[in-house]
């Protein structure tokens, strides 16, 4: 039985990287004494598949994983469990059971959301710099290589927050198409205005909002990968 | 603590994780709701300080009380250290980032003496005044414990008390009296009295040192009533019913003992005349089966680890191994809990317990011949043949195991040429053990790994009389191997003989080198148990400074009457069974283990009925 949850990481535990995330996910799993299926070999672990890491330092409130599960267990129960089992600042909102044979959540979601705050800082003047620009280089670095890529080609959408300029709503593309940290990207967009009232060393912060993948050309959550 | 200031400096440091906290675990009180704050200080960086099993014990056990909150302090990595200095952000604890200057007490565990800058270090960062002399009412008490704290001589200018053996009771009563003495309106003096008369608490401030023309010591005489001749160690009566937690602080970042510790007992009885622990330790007091497995149980429980080790001084030596082998395999199969054997020794290896471990999850293989040659084993006291090892590493091999670690030490007192030629000689001994076993048995991709430590006489031990080689000595040495261990499948690794060289000099140090410490501290110096920070300028220059030979405390061997900076430690071996041993050395002569028969090493005087 595959299950999809969706979790949160909170400020207290931001700082924590992915492999954190999953030694962590894994104890809570075995603390809560859910029946999941363990990988073979010499070090057996328990199966979890993640859809996108969170970067260091970065929250999020709608984050996902799937576990598989050797027994059926009931939703509800299997929550209660782990939210008594997690680390303070890491809870699970939601469950659902997908088809075993669906495709991995990495390969479904293409779309994260943010949100980027900078205290004191004003969004509306790197957007109209934005708009005024076709392209934006920025490098990628992978393992092997630095490229140059157009950040234009990864941002679906950027908008400041009405009320609050200093917060700035960013989706970025992810998965297939290739994806820049949202560092990065912010990084970058802090750069684009000539004139910059950005104190130097203010800090950024990075929420993450949602994790969207596309079916039937709609945009959804993980979630709704649930079986019928 | 400005939070936001403290989030922009972790946002640009490596592992900031190291220094966030909230870990599973994790003991959070109102500071509000308690009177006493005390820092468990770790003087190395989280991954190290989080592996020890000691703070573990000690921090649940302190926030039993409802009157203290006790949290966490490691040493910040360099990067996070220069940023903090910069942004003017002083050392502060895990638990609710409390700059550690407001804290009652703090407490340093003293694990290695290369970690010495460190402390200096953490003090300065926490802003609290490095000499003991200049802290004035308010500031906190440095306290320090731990296997260094046994000669704590060198860092005595800088320590207000140290604690003497096992801290579960002594912790209590110590944070008993100054409970007592903070609403009491008495002076820093008085409340060093009060602890002073604690058995266990030894204050440096309290003892007066004088020293013969050529360096040597004349006499150490306590210049407080309070204070007593001599402090003898703490020693935990009954195991079983000592204070264990049922829960561990479960680290997010990989650290370098990830997994429970189920310690069997303490002390060890084999006698190795190189080894501290198997002398202050003493004496041997095992935990009952039926207690590790409750304690197995409610750990694993309370932890979701998937790994076990069972960890004492020689764990193999537990008189119900096999029994409680047994029991864990049975109860924690299922459950995916990984066993693992540390420091096993030769001669009670037996492949049925290879066989069991392999059951559940391989673990590497290592053993500790420590020296070349059986003439050399019988000197050190490891009373372990060629016979053993050839056995123990066959088994090995016909049980699939194809890789082999192997520790030595170099340095050793009386060693020769051929002592040196017999490590290669076993290396090479163990590679036709695996040739010798079936190939359809044996695994692909044989590898011998050597390593040397360089032997540093520690006090304490029979060969606290003994000068140590000279770095120039150490080189030759290692360099001898290298070329002697440039073999097909055999790997082989060194110390820095300059850190060994070190290490030598402060555990046989006395106070004259608390000068020598702050200046080496000055010059740059710290985090200098890790290869790439040890800076052997900067101690070198720091001696020069003081005037102080180095030499004179590593390369000098002792006479029979002269009186060590640690004398006034008692920690129950007699230092007539240590000269003792250090005669039996010389000639050769083994002694027994004294689990066979009391060798008489005086601890009986401290652990009335324990053996």
């Amino acid at each position: 039985m595959r299950v999809v949850l969706k979790y949160t990481r909170e400020e207290r535990v931001k700082y924590i990287s992915h492999l954190d995330l999953m030694r962590a996910m894994q104890r809570a799993v075995r603390r809560a004494d859910i029946p999941v299926a363990y990988s073979q070999g010499f070090n057996p672990h328990p199966i979890m598949a993640f859809a996108s890491p969170l970067p260091v330092g970065v929250t999020s409130q709608a984050e996902y994983m799937d576990i598989v599960l050797e027994q059926p267990m009931s939703l509800p129960v299997l929550r209660e469990r782990l939210n008594h089992a997690l680390p303070k600042g890491i809870g699970i909102l939601d469950a659902a059971v997908v088809d075993d044979k669906a495709p991995s959540l990495m390969s479904m979601v293409e779309r994260a959301d943010y949100r980027v705050t900078v205290h004191g800082f004003d969004w509306q003047q790197v957007l109209d710099a934005y708009n005024e620009r076709t392209e934006i280089l920025v490098e990628k670095r992978t393992k092997r290589k630095v490229t140059s890529v157009n950040l234009k080609d990864s941002i679906y959408s950027l908008q400041p927050d009405k009320e609050s300029r200093d917060i700035l709503y960013l989706s970025l593309s992810i998965g297939k198409k290739g994806s820049l940290p949202p560092g990065a990207v912010a990084e970058a967009l802090l750069k684009l205005p000539e004139q910059n009232d950005k104190e130097n060393g203010s800090m950024v912060f990075i929420h993450r909002i949602g994790l969207y993948c596309r079916i039937n050309g709609q945009w959804t959550t993980p979630l709704s990968m649930k079986r019928n | 603590m400005d939070r936001l200031l403290l989030d922009s400096i972790m946002g640009q440091v490596s592992k900031p994780v190291r220094y966030m906290g909230n870990e599973y675990n994790m003991v959070e009180k109102n500071p509000e709701d308690v009177s006493i704050r005390f820092a468990f200080a770790f003087p190395d960086v989280y991954e190290v300080g989080m592996s020890h099993l000691g703070m573990k014990i000690l921090y649940h056990l302190i926030n039993e009380r409802e009157d203290t909150y006790c949290e966490r302090v490691f040493a910040p990595w360099t990067d996070m250290e220069e940023k903090m200095r910069q942004a003017g952000v002083p050392l502060f604890s895990l638990e609710t980032k409390t700059p550690v200057s407001q804290f009652d007490l703090v407490g340093f565990t003293l694990q290695y003496e290369m970690s010495y800058t460190n402390l200096l270090n953490m003090l300065d960062l926490a802003g609290i005044p490095l000499l003991a002399e200049d802290r004035k009412e308010g500031h906190p008490f440095v306290i320090v414990g731990g296997p260094c704290a046994y000669n704590p001589e060198p860092l005595a200018d800088f320590v207000d008390l140290v604690a003497l053996g096992e801290g579960e009771e002594i912790i209590v009563e110590l944070l008993d009296q100054y409970a007592e003495w903070k609403g009491s309106g008495e002076s820093r003096r008085e409340f060093l009295e009060r602890a002073a008369q604690i058995p266990g608490i030894y204050v440096p401030g309290f003892y007066d040192v004088s020293y013969l023309e050529d360096g040597r010591i004349r006499s150490v005489k306590p210049n407080n009533p309070a204070a007593e001749e001599r402090v003898a160690k703490r020693i935990i009566r009954n195991m079983d019913e000592a204070y264990f937690p049922d829960r561990l602080i479960l680290p997010f970042m990989d650290i370098v003992h990830d997994r429970i510790m189920l310690e069997l007992f303490r002390g060890c009885t084999r006698g190795c005349r190189f080894c501290q622990a198997g002398m202050i330790y003493r004496p041997i007091r095992e935990r009952t089966p039926e207690k590790l497995l409750e304690m197995a149980d409610k750990l694993i429980r309370s932890t979701g680890y998937e790994e076990l080790s069972l960890a004492s001084l020689s764990s193999s030596d537990y008189s119900c191994l096999e029994g409680l082998v047994r029991q864990l395999m049975e109860r924690y199969q299922d459950k995916r809990v990984a066993l693992s054997l540390p420091s096993l020794r030769l001669d009670s290896f037996e492949k049925d317990y290879i066989q069991e471990m392999q059951k559940v999850r391989k673990t590497g293989l290592t053993f500790a011949p420590e020296a070349g040659t059986q003439r050399l084993r019988d000197v050190i006291n490891k009373g372990v043949t060629e016979e053993d090892l050839f056995k123990a590493v066959t088994d090995a091999f016909e049980s699939g195991w194809n890789g082999v670690k192997l520790y030595f030490m170099i340095g050793l007192p009386t060693e020769t040429q051929e002592d040196l030629q017999g490590i290669a000689d076993l290396a090479k001994g163990v590679a036709q053990c695996y040739y010798n076993v079936d190939p359809e048995k044996r695994h692909k991709g044989l590898k011998i790994t050597i390593s040397t430590s360089s032997f540093v006489p520690k006090p304490f031990t029979p060969f606290q009389w003994e000068a140590q080689n000279t770095m120039e000595e150490l080189k030759e040495k290692q360099s001898f191997l290298k070329k002697a261990l440039n073999l097909k499948n055999i790997y082989y690794n060194w110390h820095d003989p300059g850190t060994s060289y070190m290490e030598a000099v402060f555990a046989r140090g006395d106070r004259r080198l608390g000068k020598v410490l702050l200046s080496a501290w000055k010059n740059g110096a710290k985090f200098d148990g890790w290869t790439e920070h040890f800076k052997m300028n900067a101690w070198m220059k720091a001696f020069e400074e003081n005037n102080l030979q180095p030499g004179f405390y590593a390369h000098r061997k002792r006479e029979k009457d002269e009186i060590f900076p640690w004398d006034h430690i008692d920690v129950g071996v007699s230092k007539a069974y240590l000269w003792k041993e250090w005669e039996r050395a010389l000639e050769g002569k083994t002694t027994p283990d004294c689990r066979l028969d009391c060798t008489g090493c005086g601890i009986r005087r401290l652990g009335e009925g324990l053996c």
